[in-house]
């Protein structure tokens, strides 16, 4: 179990399935601040000594994650225990900030069993998951490299990766050499019409490559493409700091004691920048998405660290291109692959080491996701409650998937970097008998933490599989490695696309993603598109469709809306009606639609067949009575 | 015959340029050409519509492309609206669903919609009113449901652009006389034609009868009565010729001050209370007048306060509440920042879009209406008190919170029929003055607030945050908004039902009208309210009010306790007016923003599935009747847009996916060759040079 404060209200039964699915669960690294009310005083508490002032009569735990827990000892003489359990939060809190690394949790075996028949999401942690998926994406001119088998070309990187057929693992490990952290150029996704989505981090510009190794390095980012776009990621995009700092002011903001005024709320919301960051992310995943969709090419984001904005900017490229990532299973392997196998340093990032470099870019990723699945509600088969859940998860010290900073830390602590051969399928395979460690758990084993009747919410009713997979057609693939250097060089930023000399800066000028380019203004904002300007289009687009499975996203200020579900979750006004999540909240909206079917369950009356409709009337849900009532359509008013 | 014209040829006269778009091809204009003098482009008028003038060769612009693409046509200005007829028609005509509706196409503009018209001299933008010296090469006109049309006139004939120009301006910026509304044509021409639905149920309020079937409604029939003292409008031009008060009043008292000063009875409650309104008593300076004023009220009060009244808590509208300038201005920054030109324009202000939206205040303006109603239903709910509402002329705010407030507490106002109903009570019958509030007439543009519009868009908060509980849905809201510029319904174009009773009658009679007055206003700017009652009243209010503090507690308590429980929604029903929970009606004024759209649909997706399970239930549910019931005729089935599951954008129903103004990121051609089966050869021409170069 991990270490929590949780609260039990009367009549609560302990469920063994779902240890830790109640609302007022909280981890004890999730506890943001940690507040003892008593008269009108109110006193932060942050160390054991702070409490000796007085009993307190209510305390109040802020969540990291929004949410609020208020405790109320004053009814019915609970002084003494107040104290006493006060003093144990406090306590157990500030060990638990020392202990820095949290000693792998490891979860009791419930639920294992009804987890199992789902296929299990891959945790890329094998090379035969790396083949799998290779062939899933039919990236035929792509290979399994197991160059960094023992995490000696980075720890970083996962243990394999994609690379280019032709390039060796020798040479590979020699371009890598000139990448930022050993980070070089591999394939994140290979678009169904050709082109390549590649990551890598920014070129070591102290090293000196001789001809072979930027030779190498060329090769692998040019990856067979006559058409070359490097992509700037940290161009318009905020700095971990900028996320961090954004973050904190939206908490102070949602919190249900902010200052703001009512009437300055819009302003308030629009000073803490995050909405604009979530707007800037959709808008480069959105302009990089033309890219790869309107031409076969190879397109590199390229990230000086390789860890964070590029598994972001990947992540939702995919998302708006890939309808196979926008469902369930797919989005859950999305994540695994481009956050937690690519090294996304999780621990640090949220919080968990207490070093300076936090910034919950993961959060911001999830906020950006739940912007599409508010624009795209047909397009996704998770639901805005999945989401939650997982925002949730990222602070719940139960599995390994959140809690390391690489592949190489998780590795190390489910000891599995003495058999490299082992596959893991959690729930499926037999783990070696005695061997606990193996059985490694993930953040996608749902029911650890929730019900059956929770992991059924997050699936989306709306969700139209018409709109979705296998509706890519078959093309013809251009044939493979183009000889000779690549035609056209571009380096994407500012929302246009500026040509090239060469790839790799070693040779004489310093590269041009060495002039820090960030958040200067684009050229001219305008309407004018990313394909505009590029292409200089021809006239008549005429309403020509968007293809198959392509989504473009909108986001201009009007459309970019705060998730108030998540974030205004601590707000006792607004509170009613928006988590339902949790267990009281579920069976509100339960209620709440059964009593919905109850009323739109039509009574047969010859009655109700007599009456006719306006067909101006335009309907909305609780007048499904009067539709089964009636006979035109709702809508029909816009053809009149 | 009128709604007949002919096409101007214009669209051959200029080779256009070749970053040009219009719906037809260069190289269609030029093999058309002799065709096009024979097609011929419809204008659809109304009965009793006339032709005013004209000009061809006029170039509409697409909206967002920086006046790069348009389309060639024909502008026209009747005694109805201002319309662009394209040349080519059927590239406009497809199935998409544009904006449209029985009177108003895509391209129409009712004169009464037009809120401001720029012409634009040598790129420079200005307003244009009165007598022009200078004829612009392009006309902008800014429309009171936020589109915007923008026409360039460089290549049509120097006396076409006179004549139309001046013609727009006149009969759209001109005052005019109320006899010139087109309704009145409308009227006459279409007499026979109008077929009142006999199922339509709303309740006009225009005979006793509605009046005590509305007090049976809501048991108000032991205390109120109807009266028809006013009947003919003998007593006053202001008040209906029916209405409600205190059963105790006597009916001469109606008379003594021309209506006002009484109390007249809006709605009763379950418990017993009830809503009243009042029109303050006219300022007087003379001692003996104030003093007949004085004992006059006293008895009155003496009336409403002695049992089986209930207390009687009285909320002045016209002091520490909103002022009607505050709303208009609020409403014309607010506006401002929907009446796109060009994209650019946009895009500038997209980046601050939260802090302009703040700065107008208008959302601030709907949070504080809400908060008065939330306070009000308080009083009647809470504390069993009655409210009296007081306003100078009991006809502007008086309406809106009293329409709120039985929105919140009354579900039947939350029906289609029963909010229709609500509106002609409080509304057209209340006296609102439609014609000078929306500036119909152009008479006095100081008379302008939207102060209706302010009422919807409360609603709309309403219906957002609870919408199962309301009948109609949005989509109504922004029609019946957009029902305030149409001149061929007289709901909203009279100051009251005396006015509307006379003229209409009048013109039945086909008597000459007479030159109508405006009716007499008096100074609704006037800071200072009517100290004349407060003064009387001061002691005793007093001793009813509680204090502020008290007064805010009182309402916190209320409003928590009640968003704490789960909703009922066919019982009280208040709105969350937390910051984050006051938003933009994107519906209404969204819509024409092509760049606004979303493209996956939002919300209107998830209804739209919605709607689509709904109609599965209801086939199933047919099945099921004609099994039970095989002798019933069966039902006819209505045609449906949404069975083809298309994909429908966030501006339905105004638009399907907006041909000309979503303009896909990609180029066509890539399209096709990832799309379209038929383009074989020519895509595996494109995909050759890609990848082997």
């Amino acid at each position: 179990m991990p270490p929590r404060v949780t609260f039990q209200p009367c009549g609560w039964q302990w469920n063994q399935d779902t240890p830790l699915n109640s609302e007022y669960d909280f981890a004890l690294v999730n506890i943001g601040r940690l507040e003892a009310v008593s008269g009108l005083s109110r006193v932060q508490l942050l160390r054991p000594g702070s409490l000796h002032k007085f009993i307190p009569e209510e305390i109040l735990i802020h969540g990291r994650d929004f949410r609020l827990l208020r405790v109320g000892f004053e009814a019915g003489g609970l002084e003494p225990q107040a104290f006493q359990v006060t003093m144990a939060i406090v306590q157990a809190r500030a060990q638990s900030n020392q202990a820095q690394q949290y000693s792998g949790i490891t979860l009791s075996k419930a639920g294992q069993g009804s987890g199992s028949r789902k296929p299990p999401i891959p945790l890329m942690e094998t090379a035969e998951d790396w083949e799998t998926e290779r062939k899933k994406q039919a990236a035929r001119g792509w290979r399994v490299s197991t160059v960094n088998e023992r995490f000696d070309v980075a720890t970083s990187l996962p243990r394999y990766f994609w690379v280019p057929n032709r390039i060796l693992d020798s040479e590979v490990r020699r371009a890598y050499g000139h990448f930022h952290q050993g980070r070089g150029p591999r394939l994140s996704w290979h678009h169904p019409g050709g082109s390549d989505l590649l990551r890598c981090g920014g070129f070591y510009t102290a090293s000196d490559p001789n001809k072979e190794d930027i030779r190498a390095v060329e090769l692998m980012l040019q990856a067979g493409h006559s058409d070359v776009v490097l992509v700037d990621t940290m161009d318009e995009l905020p700095s971990l700091a900028d996320v961090q700092l954004a973050h904190l002011r939206l908490r102070a903001l949602c919190l249900p004691d902010s200052s703001v005024a009512e009437d300055k709320w819009l302003s308030a919301l629009e000073g803490t920048r995050w909405l604009d960051y979530v707007r800037a992310c959709l808008r480069k995943a959105s302009d990089i998405s033309v890219l790869v969709t309107s031409r076969v090419r190879s397109v590199i984001l390229q990230e000086r660290g390789d860890r964070d904005l590029n598994g972001l900017l990947s992540s939702l490229v995919q998302l708006l291109s890939a309808p196979e990532a926008r469902t369930l299973f797919g989005f859950q392997s999305l994540v695994q692959r481009e956050w937690v196998a690519a090294g996304h340093p999780f621990l640090t990032r949220l919080g968990g080491t207490g070093a300076s470099e936090e910034a919950p870019v993961f959060l911001l990723f999830l906020d950006c996701v739940w912007q599409l699945l508010q624009q795209f509600p047909a397009d996704f088969e998770f639901s805005e409650f999945f989401l939650l859940a997982l925002h949730d998860s990222v602070r719940v010290p139960d599995t390994l998937t959140f809690l390391r900073n690489t592949p190489w830390e998780r590795g190390k602590q489910s000891g599995q970097l003495n058999s490299y051969t082992q596959v893991y399928t959690p729930g499926y395979s037999q783990p070696p008998a005695g061997n606990s460690f193996n059985l490694q758990l993930s953040v996608w084993d749902w029911d650890l933490r929730y019900s059956n009747a929770q992991i059924l919410q997050f699936q989306n009713p709306g969700y139209d599989p018409e709109h979705c997979p296998d509706s890519w057609l078959p093309r013809p693939q251009p044939s493979f490695m183009v000889p000779g250097p690549p035609s056209s060089v571009w380096l994407f930023s500012r929302g246009a696309l500026t040509p090239l000399n060469q790839l790799c800066p070693w040779r004489d000028s310093p590269s041009l993603l060495a002039v820090s380019s960030r958040w200067l203004p684009r050229p001219a904002i305008s309407s004018e598109s990313l394909a505009d300007q590029e292409w200089g289009l021809p006239s008549h687009w005429g309403a020509c469709p968007l293809p198959p499975g392509l989504l473009l996203p909108g986001y201009l200020g009007p459309q970019i809306r705060l998730w108030r579900r998540c974030y205004l979750r601590g707000r006792p006004e607004v509170q009613m009606g928006l988590s339902a999540l949790t267990v009281s909240g579920l069976q509100d909206e339960l209620s709440h639609l059964q009593e919905l079917l109850r009323k739109w369950t039509p009574r047969i009356s010859p009655e109700d067949h007599s009456k006719k409709r306006d067909p101006h009337t335009i309907l909305n849900p609780t007048e499904i009575a009067g539709i089964l009532k009636g006979q035109s359509h709702p809508f029909w008013i816009t053809r009149c | 015959m009128l709604g007949k014209g002919v096409v101007g040829g214009g669209g051959g006269t200029k080779a256009p340029k070749p970053s040009f778009v219009s719906y037809v091809r260069p190289e269609e204009i030029h093999t058309n050409e002799k065709e096009v003098t024979e097609k011929e482009v419809t204008l659809h008028l109304l009965p009793g519509e006339q032709l005013l003038c004209e000009a061809s060769t006029v170039l509409k612009y697409v909206q967002e492309d920086s006046c790069q693409h348009g389309v060639y046509g024909r502008l026209v200005c009747t005694d109805f609206k201002i319309a662009f007829l394209g040349d080519d028609e059927s590239a406009l005509d497809n199935d998409e669903t544009q904006f449209k509706n029985k009177v108003i196409g895509e391209n129409d503009i009712t004169l009464h919609c037009v809120d401001q018209i720029y012409g634009v001299f040598d790129e420079k933008k200005k307003t244009l009113f009165g007598q022009l010296k200078k004829y612009p090469e392009k006309l902008i006109i800014h429309c009171k449901d936020l589109r915007v049309f923008q026409f360039c006139l460089r290549y049509t004939k120097e006396e076409e652009v006179k004549r139309i120009v001046s013609g727009i301006i006149h009969h759209t910026q001109a005052p005019k006389l109320l006899k010139r509304l087109f309704l009145f044509s409308y009227a006459t021409a279409a007499q026979n034609n109008t077929v009142t639905d006999p199922k339509n149920h709303t309740v006009m309020f225009d005979t006793l009868k509605d009046w005590c079937w509305e007090l049976e409604r809501t048991k108000g029939n032991m205390k109120y009565k109807a009266v028809s003292v006013n009947e003919g409008y003998k007593v006053c031009e202001r008040l209906p010729a029916y209405f409600v008060v205190p059963t105790p009043l006597p009916e001469e008292n109606v008379q003594r001050f021309q209506g006002h000063g009484i109390p007249i009875w809006c709605w009763s409650c379950h418990n017993g209370s009830a809503l009243l309104k009042m029109s303050a008593l006219p300022k007087e300076q003379d001692d003996g007048i104030l003093q007949i004023q004085k004992s006059f009220l006293d008895g009155i009060y003496k009336t409403i306060h002695r049992p089986p009244y209930e207390v009687v808590k009285t909320e002045d509208l016209s002091s520490n509440f909103l002022s009607l300038q505050e709303i208009q201005t609020a409403y014309s920054k607010f506006k401002q920042l929907f009446l796109i030109d060009n994209s650019t324009e946009f895009w500038d202000t997209d980046i601050k879009w939260f802090s302009l939206l703040e700065s107008s205040s208008w959302l601030d303006i709907i949070r504080r209406c809400l908060k008065k109603a939330i306070e009000i239903t308080e009083c009647m709910e809470a504390q069993n008190m009655n409210v009296l509402l007081l306003e100078e002329n009991a006809s502007d705010l008086c309406c809106l919170i009293s329409s709120l407030v039985q929105l919140m507490m009354d579900p039947h106002c939350r029906t289609r029929i029963g909010f229709q109903s609500l509106i002609q009570k409080e509304w057209v019958m209340g006296g609102h003055c439609f014609l000078d509030r929306c500036n119909h007439l152009r008479q006095n543009d100081k008379e302008e607030v939207p102060v209706f519009l302010l009422f919807l868009d409360c609603v709309w908060q309403l219906v957002h945050q609870h919408p199962p509980a309301f009948e109609f849905t949005e989509t109504y809201l922004t029609v019946l908004s957009d029902s305030l510029y149409i001149p061929i319904f007289s709901t909203f174009f009279f100051n009251s039902p005396h006015q509307k009773d006379t003229n209409m009658h009048q013109r039945q009679l086909s008597l000459p009208l007479t030159q109508s007055k405006s009716s007499p206003k008096r100074g609704f700017f006037r800071e200072e309210t009517d100290h004349l009652i407060k003064n009387l009243l001061g002691k005793r209010i007093s001793k009813l009010i509680n204090s502020s503090d008290e007064l805010q507690d009182n309402f916190r308590e209320f409003y928590d306790s009640w968003h704490s429980k789960s909703t009922d929604y066919h019982g009280l029903l208040l709105p969350h007016i937390e910051g984050p929970e006051i938003k933009v009606w994107a519906q209404r004024y969204l819509r024409w923003i092509p760049e606004a759209q979303i493209l996956g649909g939002g919300q209107v997706a998830t209804m739209s599935k919605l709607l689509e399970m709904m109609e599965e239930v209801q086939s199933l549910q047919e099945k099921i009747d004609e099994r039970h019931h095989s002798q019933q005729a069966p039902q006819a089935e209505g045609p449906c847009l949404l069975r083809n599951s298309a994909r429908l954008s966030s501006l339905f129903p105004f638009a399907l996916l907006q041909r000309h103004s979503s303009k896909p990121v990609l180029p066509t051609s890539g399209w096709k060759a990832l799309g379209d089966e038929d383009d074989l050869a020519k895509r595996e021409d494109e995909f050759v040079d890609l990848g082997d170069v």
